[in-house]
């Protein structure tokens, strides 16, 4: 260990308290950036997972133009053709396929405009949540027959109850007019409002009859091993369509396309995440800088001593660099230590988010929230503290080549 | 100075009134005569209704029924398919029928502004028919000649506070009231979808357009267009005709 080093260990446990003091407000600066992080980037992920698995999937293929007009006539002709591309790609867990139609629907004395979804029962409930979010009656079963699954909100609204029947009347795809009863065998919530407001669920087949469909679709949904399959899914999925030359009538959209609403949402929260990061950054650095300018004043005759028996001022300077990173280094090192302990207990334990508001059941967190701990959310936090408090301890660092010796020993 | 600023307004509002008082009860009158020519009393008419997109075209034929300004059935003959369907218009209210469920649908508020029958007039289109007439102010701002008559051109404004759908409507009458078309625009004064009257001729008794087409503003090869097939001017329709129940029947 050189004698600088040394030296500035010493210099660091001169004042024990201050030290210590200021170490803990570096470590819990880097505590609070890594919980706080991690438990964005979990909540992320919870609302991400709820909604795929609700409703869009983490893919889906449609025909062009499909997503942003939903026309009845877009369709994908054989879906039967996609799944056998899907099946051969090695990252997929599951897909079905879906047809939507917007149409009036009635209870004995009431309308609404729903939008109507077919679904696979079978399949449907490999890839969605659907399933289990019965909360009365049954789900639909496996035989095509005319049943329909109805949002809790929606039948609150049209005031029926499994077993009651509802008409559907719309237009199918050939321009004829769709119309069919079915009877209700469940209602289900999902906690996004807006899924349980705005939809019926039968089964597709029935809705292919109905609707004229003639054994096309609108959604091909897939769901990968894992989120962070999305891409390469895409990429092959993309692959197989160009060589199958379906490209030019068929799109293959991940869920940022599918839901921009959440991505936009989940950005702004992280703007807002990063500027209050930021802020407590600033504050720890300040406390910093204050640390260390006390430190210069006090230590100005120490200085002038050193530099009277000959230390060049670079020296003095590295000196001081190397105390305050190591101060900033202890700070950080605990704060990691504590962070992580913190964020890996609620991790396996969760937060309980029961009862949450209004605005957080819209993504569909409705129970316990887990923080991710994760490479990036662990270094964020500990790296920006460490950068920005390194720059302050520069002032300081530097603001002593300017004293003179003589002036330094006589100061007090 | 309120005093000075207030005697400005009314001499502004007297020197803005000499846009001949005349002329605008006028256009109010032509644009009510031409509305009661084109819908006569009460008439009878079958119409083929053809849909067209740009990939794919659709024709359905459809018997209506109308009567005064504001009621009328209209109920699909052809293709086999879609035989019975039928729509009720009373006022402000609208019934659909369909034989397949039996059952007669009450159309919610919420979806008025939704198409009709995937055509491009929207339930709104055939509910508010009357509203030209009872919640704008017209006003003629040009004449044109077409086949050596006179063509007026009228802006219509909606009255403050009306509950109207648009924005502005401009429309085209002949002088023996013919409409020969009508554009929607919307609050931005954006033109919206226009309706187009062409082959006039004599059809139910009077000089008529044979051929309706809506087409949205930005949307060329996507229109719906309205044939008339026959068409037939009456006093009056049996009272029994714009029901409930008569919807639910397809015998007529």
């Amino acid at each position: 260990m050189s004698i600088d080093v040394k030296m500035a260990w010493r210099n660091i446990w001169r004042n024990p308290r201050r030290t210590f003091l200021t170490a803990a407000a570096i470590a819990f600066a880097s505590l609070l950036l890594i919980f706080m992080i991690s438990f964005q980037f979990g909540s992320y992920e919870t609302m991400i997972n709820t909604s795929v698995k609700i409703q869009a999937g983490h893919l889906q293929i449609q025909a062009q133009g499909y997503q942003d007009k939903k026309e009845i006539r877009q369709v994908v002709p054989d879906p039967k053709k996609i799944g056998l591309i899907l099946d051969n790609i090695p990252d997929v867990q599951a897909h079905t396929s879906r047809a939507t139609a917007f149409a009036l629907v009635s209870s004995r004395d009431r309308t609404y405009g729903v939008l109507v979804v077919g679904v696979d029962p079978v399949q449907e409930s490999q890839v969605s949540t659907l399933a289990n979010l019965i909360r009365t009656g049954e789900y639909l079963s496996s035989e095509d027959l005319d049943q329909a699954l109805i949002g809790k909100l929606l039948a609150k609204n049209l005031n029926v109850k499994p077993g009651d029947e509802l008409t559907i009347l719309g237009q199918g795809r050939d321009g004829s007019i769709a119309a069919a009863i079915v009877q209700i065998t469940g209602v289900y919530s999902s906690g996004l409002d807006n899924f349980d407001r705005s939809a019926i669920h039968i089964p597709l087949k029935t809705f292919q009859d109905v609707f004229a469909m003639q054994g096309a679709v609108h959604e091909v949904v897939v769901i990968g091993k894992s989120l962070s399959d999305v891409p390469a899914i895409k990429a092959a999925i993309v692959k197989q369509l160009d060589t199958s030359g379906q490209s030019k009538q068929l799109t293959a959209l991940d869920w940022q396309e599918l839901m921009p609403g959440l991505v936009e949402a989940i950005k702004l929260d992280l703007i807002s995440g990063l500027i209050f990061y930021g802020i407590l950054v600033l504050v720890v650095a300040f406390s910093i800088l204050n640390t260390f300018l006390m430190a210069i004043f006090e230590r100005t005759r120490e200085f002038g001593v050193m530099m009277a028996i000959g230390t060049t001022p670079g020296r003095l300077t590295k000196l001081l660099l190397i105390e305050s990173i190591s101060l900033t280094a202890i700070g950080v090192g605990a704060g990691m230590l504590l962070g992580t302990a913190l964020t890996f207990y609620f991790q396996v334990h969760g937060l309980d988010f029961a009862g949450s508001s209004e605005l957080l059941s819209q993504f569909g967190i409705t129970g316990r929230m887990y923080p991710k701990l994760t490479l990036l959310s662990l270094l964020i936090g500990p790296g920006l503290v460490m950068a920005i408090t390194s720059l302050a301890a520069l002032y300081p660092a530097l603001k002593i080549r300017r004293l003179k010796p003589v002036e330094a020993l006589t100061h007090n | 100075m309120p005093r000075k600023s207030s005697a400005a307004l009314i001499i502004l509002a007297l020197l803005s009134m000499p846009v001949s008082p005349v002329l605008a009860i006028d256009a109010k009158q032509l644009v009510e005569d031409g509305f009661n020519y084109w819908r006569g009393q009460a008439s009878v008419a079958v119409v083929d209704m053809t849909l067209h997109r740009l990939d794919w075209e659709r024709t359905m034929t459809i018997k209506a029924w109308t009567l005064g300004q504001a009621d009328s059935l209209f109920r699909i003959i052809a293709p086999p398919k879609d035989n019975g369907n039928g729509t009720l218009k009373k006022g402000k209210e609208m019934w659909m029928f369909n034989p397949k469920i039996n059952r007669v649908i009450k159309l919610p508020p919420s979806m008025m502004s939704q198409s009709w029958m995937g055509s491009d007039f929207s339930n709104n289109d055939l509910s508010k028919t009357d509203s030209l007439i009872k919640d704008y102010d017209h006003t003629i701002i040009g004449t044109e000649i077409n086949q050596g008559q006179t063509v007026y051109l009228i802006e219509s404004m909606p009255k403050p506070g009306a509950p109207v759908i648009w924005g502005m409507q401009r429309l085209k009458i002949r002088q023996d009231l013919v409409f020969l078309s009508q554009e929607f625009f919307d609050e931005d004064l954006e033109p919206v979808k226009i309706m187009t009257a062409s082959q006039i001729q004599m059809l139910g008794g009077k000089i008529f357009p044979r051929v309706w087409r809506m087409r949205k503003v930005d949307e060329t090869d996507q229109y719906t267009e309205l044939v008339y097939r026959e068409l037939e001017f009456k006093a009056s329709l049996p009272a029994n005709i714009l029901t409930v129940p008569n919807l639910k029947n397809p015998r007529r």
